[in-house]
């Protein structure tokens, strides 16, 4: 197969790594590594199991969940290689569907899902993705609220090696809300590519998470909110912790239509080095055409504060334990916005799990 | 003049030997880009061979390069090969008398607070050719009294094309050793058929006993659209270096593609300041010039200081970051910019500090104001090597909307190696409020007026690190541009 991929001359992907990508989606097939029972997270709701790229009934209790043909198509380099079969949710006015649970394990080679969520008016749903195994993940998700549809979906990487590309295109309407929390906490190179864009009055948008890299792993972020419309708000809180040789990478933008007054929006992005030889890459970005709009962005990279931790050890913990509580803290403001209990316990663990291996 | 100018055409082309022919007469380089064109230029300038082995090989480069596109800014297509690229310096259209001069122009001259007499000299008033010739006379005296002035402090400040034939040492070692021949389109551009600009070495342990202005050079005018600017500061060396004017300078060629080189030793300071206001175009952007600009400091040495100012009003398109690269153990960058685009001005402008050495700190403040249908970006990037320890950096950018037909942007790009850097950036969007406005008109002031206190204010942090007249004339200016702009 020969991939026709975006280069680092290209602006928006020069911070990419598209060669972890290529060697992902050269690599052998194998017997899988991982089951999908170990994966699913003990709450009640639908799930769905994909092995490179293929469902598997047998794992999986769709519920509400088609699998069927994604018809629609993206423009995006890699979002329009996902194509074909894939997973649609589709819900009625004022329908909820909760805890649907998407586990993808790769074997090796590429494996490629589209996946359409459409939510009619005042309906609510939230979804937790799981990336495990090897091999090349890409996913086109596209999104659809309409007016006071509200979506929750947690997505967490945790391949051990390989590449996992994310492409998010979503449409928020009138008073919709659409939280989208990503933790990267696996070995494998990743980039999570979203574009959201408010198309009623007063929409909400989010899209945050934390990538966790170590060894000479390359993870990356690249987000745009587009405010097309008034009076909305968006947040993209992202936290990049980056250990040994290994390169994080946040870009996120805010656009303000002309006609968008009134957006008030919010970039935070932060950058922990662990190690000297590590490196994050930051842009918060503004695009602003409306005069009367609340942007601010606050962008920092550091150390963790010395003085912080000689608190902590002065009150009897390990040097070690020390950093680990304030990196932990770190990640935390990120993965916070996951709603629902189990879940963002989840995440707080792989989290952890990292945290303990890193340092 | 004209004969002259013949005559040094004539002597030029018969020391042309690789067989390129031109009319005697021709004032102008052949249109379009060449390697006849290079060597043309370099014959021209009688530059030695090193020069023109330089010229051609970024001509070479070139050829093979591609514009950028990467800024946010909608760039008509330049036909590079429809273009002159050598002129003698063009004389300006002469008029009878200060009233055939453009009623617009005029206004601005006189709220700019131009004396009388220099104004005509600006305009190119013909009667006035003997105030003018006067005034020359008299800038000819200061700038010779000035000129002994340097010579016994050792400065040497010298157009770029003296400085090849009498320096050639200095230079060869420092010519495209901040901004390298492949750096980028346009700077590979200037590096093939630069056209003149200045030259300023300051020797160890020398205080540059003046502000250094092409104001004050004779020749200045000639220095054409591609400039090319090298200032050296050797150890313990100081020097303030003004670039530009606040009039408003029309001028004939479209695209400028300028490149400025600056290079402090240990314990060097240069402040380097610029006010532009080229002509921005009309309401409609048409005809306006394109500023692309390679502008970089090389902070080399230890405790090293390259501090950037920039007041930039005109032109249609500005592209433009002036960088400072600290290499040197505590070496300190700086950048203030205030970026007014007004009607349909397009500004991508900003800075890279690039940090390689211990303890170098930078702090960026960068004031955007957009009016009118313009777009005004701020594009930054602040890097932090591996071996960079402790360095600190602050930046901040501030964006003025006025009106809600324009665009205030903001793209910084952090990239850091080094977990005891402490990067900080803080970015606001705002516009003059009602409030702001209703105050200062109760209190006795128009709108523009109020505009431009307001504009004043929220700049005031970049203007004061201009040198004393620099700024009370760029105060003004901010209030100019902005004219019309609320209401």
């Amino acid at each position: 197969m020969t991939l026709d991929l975006p280069t680092k001359r290209q602006e928006a992907w020069k911070w990419s790594d598209m060669a972890a990508l290529e060697a992902a989606a050269q690599s052998e097939r194998a017997a899988p590594d991982v089951a999908p029972a170990d994966l699913f997270l003990d709450i009640d709701g639908p799930r769905l199991a994909f092995v490179d790229g293929v469902f598997d009934p047998t794992h999986s209790r769709p519920g509400p969940v088609n699998v069927t043909a994604i018809g629609e198509s993206s423009g995006h380099p890699l979002g329009k290689l996902a194509a074909g079969e894939g997973w649609l949710v589709r819900l009625e006015k004022g329908a909820a569907v909760t805890s649907i649970q998407i586990v993808h394990i790769g074997t090796g080679a590429d494996n490629h899902v589209p996946a359409r969520i459409e939510l009619a008016e005042d309906a609510t749903a939230s979804l937790v993705e799981t990336y495990a195994g090897t091999g090349w993940a890409n996913r086109l998700t596209q999104i659809s609220l309409a007016r006071g549809a509200r979506l929750m979906r947690s997505v967490r990487l945790l391949q051990k090696s390989g590449f996992v590309s994310i492409r998010d295109e979503a449409d928020v309407g009138e008073a919709a809300s659409l939280v989208s929390v990503f933790l990267g906490a696996g070995g494998m190179g990743s980039r999570i590519d979203g574009e959201i864009r408010t198309s009623g009055i007063g929409a909400y948008a989010e899209m945050g998470g934390a990538l966790l890299t170590e060894g000479d792993q390359r993870q990356e972020a690249a987000v745009v909110v587009d405010h097309a419309m008034p009076e909305g708000s968006s947040r993209q809180i992202w936290r990049a912790v980056a250990a040994d040789t290994s390169t994080a990478s946040l870009a996120a933008r805010v656009e303000v239509k002309r006609h968008a007054q009134q957006t008030d929006g919010e970039q935070s992005l932060r950058g922990l080095l662990l190690d000297r030889t590590a490196q994050v890459n930051l842009k918060p970005e503004l695009e602003i055409f409306a005069d009367d709009v609340k942007c601010a962005h606050g962008a920092t990279v550091g150390e963790l504060d010395q003085r912080a931790l000689f608190y902590l050890e002065s009150r009897g913990l390990t040097p070690a334990r020390a950093r680990a509580l304030m990196t932990r803290a770190f990640v935390a403001d990120a993965l916070d916005r996951i709603g629902e209990e189990a879940v963002r316990e989840a995440f707080a663990a792989d989290a952890s799990r990292w945290l303990e291996v890193a340092l | 003049m004209a004969t002259k100018n013949a005559e040094a055409l004539a002597a030029a082309n018969k020391k042309y030997e690789w067989g390129f022919s031109s009319d005697v007469e021709q004032e102008l380089a052949p249109k379009g880009l060449s390697e006849d064109t290079v060597r043309y230029i370099s014959a021209k300038k009688d530059e030695p061979e090193w020069m023109l082995d330089y010229r051609l090989k970024a001509f070479a480069l070139w050829q093979e390069m591609v514009e950028p596109d990467w800024a946010k800014l909608d760039i008509p297509m330049v036909d590079y090969q429809n273009a002159y690229y050598y002129a003698e310096p063009k004389k300006k259209p002469s008029l009878k008398s200060l009233d055939e001069l453009d009623p617009e122009i005029k206004r601005t001259y006189e709220k700019l607070g131009i004396p009388i007499e220099e104004q005509k000299v600006l305009a190119g008033v013909e009667g006035a050719r003997k105030v003018a010739v006067d005034a020359v006379f008299d800038s000819v005296s200061v700038a010779t009294t000035f000129r002994k002035e340097l010579e016994e402090a050792g400065v040497i400040f010298l157009s770029i094309s003296e400085a090849i034939k009498q320096h050639p040492d200095l230079v060869k070692k420092w010519l495209g050793k901040v901004v390298p021949t492949r750096d980028n389109f346009f700077a590979c551009l200037n590096a093939a058929v630069f056209s003149d600009g200045t030259f300023v070495y300051v020797p160890e342990g020398v205080r540059c006993p003046m502000e250094l202005s092409t104001y004050f050079r004779i020749n200045a005018e000639n220095t054409g659209q591609f400039e090319r600017t090298l200032i050296v500061a050797d150890k313990g060396a100081y020097v303030s270096y003004l670039e530009g004017c606040t009039a408003p300078m029309r001028d004939e060629n479209q695209l400028h593609a300028a490149v400025v080189e600056l290079i402090a030793l240990d314990d060097a300071e240069i402040k380097y300041s610029t006010v532009q206001n080229w002509y921005p175009g009309d309401e409609n952007g048409k005809g306006g010039i394109y500023n692309f600009v390679t502008k970089r400091a090389l902070c080399q040495g230890r405790n090293s200081k390259v501090s950037w100012t920039q007041v930039e009003t005109g032109s249609a398109i500005t592209w433009k970051y002036p960088s400072c690269v600290l290499n040197g153990e505590n070496s300190v960058g700086e950048f203030y910019s205030v970026a007014v685009t007004n009607g349909r001005q397009q500004a991508d402008t900003g800075t890279k500090m690039i940090h390689n050495g211990k303890n170098s700190r930078s702090t960026i403040i960068s004031k955007g104001i957009s009016a009118g249908r313009s777009d005004n970006t701020y594009r930054g990037l602040v890097r932090v090597g591996p071996s960079a320890e402790n360095v600190r950096n602050f930046t901040q950018c501030d964006s003025l909307l006025l009106g809600d037909q324009c665009g205030a942007h903001t793209v910084p790009y952090i990239e850091v190696r080094n977990p005891s850097a402490q990067i900080e950036h803080e970015a606001t969007t705002s516009k003059i409020s009602d409030d702001q406005l209703f105050y200062a008109m109760q209190r006795g002031l128009d709108e523009e007026a109020a505009v431009a206190l307001i504009v004043n204010g929220f700049a005031k942090e970049v203007l004061q690190q201009l040198p004393m007249e620099f700024a009370v004339e760029a105060q003004k200016l901010l209030g100019i541009s902005l004219e019309g702009s609320v209401g």
